[in-house]
């Protein structure tokens, strides 16, 4: 079984459709490129929002958190809004540590995140 | 005052060898003073007893001082530097005044390199600052060694025979000998593992031994983020393998990563990213989760080895 696992979904919701990326498992140095290629696809069809569902992840580093950040700042760029849904805590406290979740809104559930 | 060594435009970094607990509350409230006299932000972090000491000789002047418990912010000294330079940053473009005392005996040898580096690399870190910075020494309870470093790190003392220059303070930069020497050898039964691209195998092996040890579960999962960050230094930077040896005994668990890389910015770990950068952030995590961070690195290779408490430090006075 792969160390990160993802998924997108584009979801048809009440308000305001969004790009949903789940990421499950570990995502670090070794699979970070894996991690940017699925981002860059998904910033590329220009959506209006996407939520990271980070509540899979056990655990992520910088090298991720880069791709990561290097995803808000493209879709920030083309006036779309990046959002990070239920982090466990190691990775929440690893946004904070970096200030990362300064720049980026973390919500405690996707649901959260959708009502902004 | 003597003057400041050549090329460090204003910044001074004064060494205070004090013999009493009066002689340093009419020192440091008098430095401190004279900062708020002439309109500069100052900053006191020492431990909590000398706080009191240094609030009393204040007297209501001592309102208008930033406090910080130094065994806290200082309790691993690879954190002073970004929190003196978040202070310096709050009030760019003013004069500051600091008294830093991140030395007292109670800290375990260990610390106390990691103290006396940290000394030194307050040179490079503020070098051609305008800022004042006032680092107490207690000769009554520190050993002859720590205050022969004391002397080397700082350019400008005060004692007993006054203020004056450090003969022993080293022009270029260079780290004392104490804290640059090669690490002590880990215990015989330490465990090694050498890895390549498996950061996943490293991050289990330190959740086992670290759960094994004692080490709250929060904790573990600092200790695997900061191992996994130097492990992944490996991968990025070098062509080879890394090592990762464990051990551990009552009073904390020690991981240490050894690499063909060479890390050439002393300083690195010690400045707080920018918000949003893209790098930087490997050091900075593992200072900021770990209790104590050693480094050594030349052109063979570096060597980082983390420290986490099971049980908390003996506290200062």
């Amino acid at each position: 079984m792969d160390l990160l696992r993802t998924s997108v979904a584009a979801i048809e919701s009440d308000s305001e459709p969004y790009t949903l990326v789940e990421l499950a498992g570990e995502a670090d140095v070794t699979n970070s490129d894996a991690l940017r290629e699925v981002l860059d696809t998904e910033v590329a069809k220009q959506p209006r929002m996407v939520i990271i569902d980070l509540s899979g992840l056990r655990f992520m580093d910088s090298s991720a958190l880069h791709v990561i950040l290097r995803a808000n700042r493209a879709l920030d760029r083309q006036g779309g809004v990046l959002a990070l849904a239920s982090p466990r805590e190691p990775v929440a406290k690893m946004l904070r540590l970096t200030a990362a979740d300064q720049l980026i809104p973390v919500y405690a559930s996707v649901s959260e995140a959708t009502a902004g | 005052m003597a003057e400041s060594p050549a090329g460090a435009g204003d910044f001074r970094h004064v060494a205070f060898l004090y013999r009493s607990d009066a002689e340093y509350a009419a020192t440091v409230a008098g430095f401190l003073r004279g900062g708020l006299a002439a309109d500069e932000p100052v900053f006191a972090a020492v431990p909590p007893g000398k706080g009191c000491l240094i609030a009393d000789a204040l007297g209501a002047a001592a309102r208008r001082v930033e406090f910080a418990d130094m065994t806290t912010m200082g309790s691993n000294p690879g954190r002073i530097i970004p929190r003196v330079l978040d202070f310096t940053g709050r009030h760019a473009g003013r004069r500051v005044r600091y008294v830093g005392e991140p030395i007292w005996a109670s800290r375990g040898p260990a610390e106390l390199r990691e103290a006396t580096r940290h000394e030194a690399l307050i040179n490079l870190a503020f070098a051609g600052a305008d800022a004042e910075i006032l680092c107490p020494y207690d000769t009554g309870s520190l050993t002859p060694a720590v205050l022969a470093d004391a002397r080397r790190t700082h350019p400008l003392l005060l004692s007993d025979s006054g203020p004056g220059t450090s003969a022993e303070y080293a022009v270029p930069f260079r780290l004392p000998s104490s804290c640059s020497v090669p690490l002590p050898a880990p215990p015989y039964t330490a465990m090694s593992y050498t890895y390549r691209t498996d950061l996943s195998q490293v991050r289990a092996l330190v959740q086992k031994h670290a759960r094994e040890a004692g080490l709250p579960d929060p904790r573990v999962s600092d200790l695997v983020l900061a191992v996994s960050e130097v492990a992944a230094n490996t991968l990025r930077h070098t062509p080879s393998s890394g090592t990762l040896t464990i051990w551990h005994d009552r009073d904390e668990i020690v991981c240490e990563v050894h690499d063909e890389g060479v890390i050439t910015d002393p300083l690195a770990g010690r400045r707080r990213p920018a918000p949003g950068a893209l790098g930087g952030h490997g050091l900075w995590l593992v200072h900021q989760v770990c209790d104590l961070v050693e480094l050594r690195s030349d052109n063979t290779g570096t060597t980082i080895r983390m420290h986490m408490l099971i049980r908390p430090r003996q506290p200062a006075d």
